[in-house]
């Protein structure tokens, strides 16, 4: 009776930690926002590379919003990242959002920087001054293969 | 029947409005790149090529609101004559930094991809800029302060925004010590790239 006791015991216990993982990948993975009132805004980036549903959005440091989606823009090739904020935050229409990295391969995020416009976004409104993903590889090739040599890039044009 | 004529006709105008826009914006930047080219190939000395580059780019770049935007939301805090000389020194460091990238004879190849309409009344212009040998990205946003003429607002290198970039500087000078840290900072930057 008495071992039965115990491994109904640790049954419940291995139950529980599965359970607590469960919910801090989803916490993790999926992203949550504080509690309160949200709206969405739209922002316009040539590179999304690297963020995903759930990624964070800061202002300050301060988590003020999660990435709701993330689709193409058919007319012109670039991403369109659905932002959810808290309604709280105002933003002004001269608003910046920038792709950034916690630090150099860590997660990707949406960094807010207000403006100094007197009038605000309005919910549904786009963010169009925005600064893409920097394309690291890109950087390290240019740096590991050298500038592009300006004569031989003409002498290529050239016709045989 | 008379609105199902009418919206299609409104759709078509809206259409033609924004595609002119583009055209207007794109047309306005290559003239002033072209312009500065020139001045970069007539050029004799550097001391030449700044104060004809500085003509050029008081006419092209919207400086008031580049300025505003680069120091961000501590703007609203500035009083009258902090923000004239605020746009003042601001626009000086642009030109100065600006003028210094360029080597007078060399001429940079520009090769223009794409001109789309971000929002209403503002356009990017994308280009594969080839100078002394580097081939640079830089995109041109454009808008229209006075809601008639074109004037850039901001450039991005390399996908890095030099407002956003002066933004992050200025902001956190005007948290240390407000308007007055703004304009030394703006002083000395000045002082240092003569």
């Amino acid at each position: 009776m008495k071992k039965h006791k115990v491994e109904i015991l640790v049954g419940l216990f291995v139950l529980l930690a599965l359970a607590s993982l469960a919910w801090l990948t989803l916490r993790v993975g999926a992203g949550s926002l504080p509690a309160g009132e949200t709206y969405l805004i739209e922002s316009r980036f040539t590179n999304a590379g690297g963020l995903h549903a759930g990624s964070a959005v800061l202002l300050s440091g301060v988590t003020v919003g999660r990435v709701e989606e993330i689709r193409m823009e058919p007319s012109d090739y670039s991403a369109i990242v659905n932002l959810r904020l808290l309604s709280t935050l105002r933003l002004p229409t001269d608003s910046m959002a920038s792709i950034k990295t916690s630090g150099l391969i860590g997660d990707k995020f949406v960094s807010l920087s207000p403006g100094a416009d007197e009038i605000y976004l309005e919910p549904g409104a786009r963010i169009t001054m925005t600064e893409s993903a920097v394309d690291l590889e890109s950087l390290i090739g240019k740096m590991a293969f050298g500038a592009v040599d300006k004569d031989a890039e003409k002498k290529d044009q050239k016709p045989e | 029947m008379k609105t199902l004529l009418i919206l299609p006709a409104l759709a078509a105008l809206a259409l033609g409005d924004a595609l002119a826009s583009k055209a207007d914006a794109e047309n306005f930047l290559k003239k002033s790149v072209s312009e500065v080219v020139e001045v970069a190939r007539k050029s004799p000395d550097s001391a030449a090529l700044a104060s004809g580059v500085r003509l050029i780019l008081l006419k092209t770049i919207s400086f008031d609101a580049m300025t505003r935007r680069a120091v961000g939301p501590g703007w609203r805090q500035f009083t009258q004559p902090e923000q004239t000389e605020t746009i003042s020194l601001f626009t000086a460091l642009i030109i100065q930094t600006y003028s210094s990238k360029f080597t007078p004879g060399e001429l940079p190849e520009i090769d223009y991809k794409s001109a789309v309409e971000t929002a209403p009344g503002r356009v990017e212009v994308s280009t594969a800029t080839l100078y002394e040998g580097s081939k640079y990205e830089v995109v041109y946003r454009l808008e229209q302060p006075d809601g008639k003429s074109w004037r850039v607002t901001d450039v991005v290198i390399e996908g890095v925004s030099m407002v956003a970039n002066y933004r992050s500087q200025l902001d956190a000078q005007f948290k240390s010590g407000g308007a007055r840290a703004v304009i030394a900072s703006l002083h000395k930057s000045s002082a240092s790239s003569k």
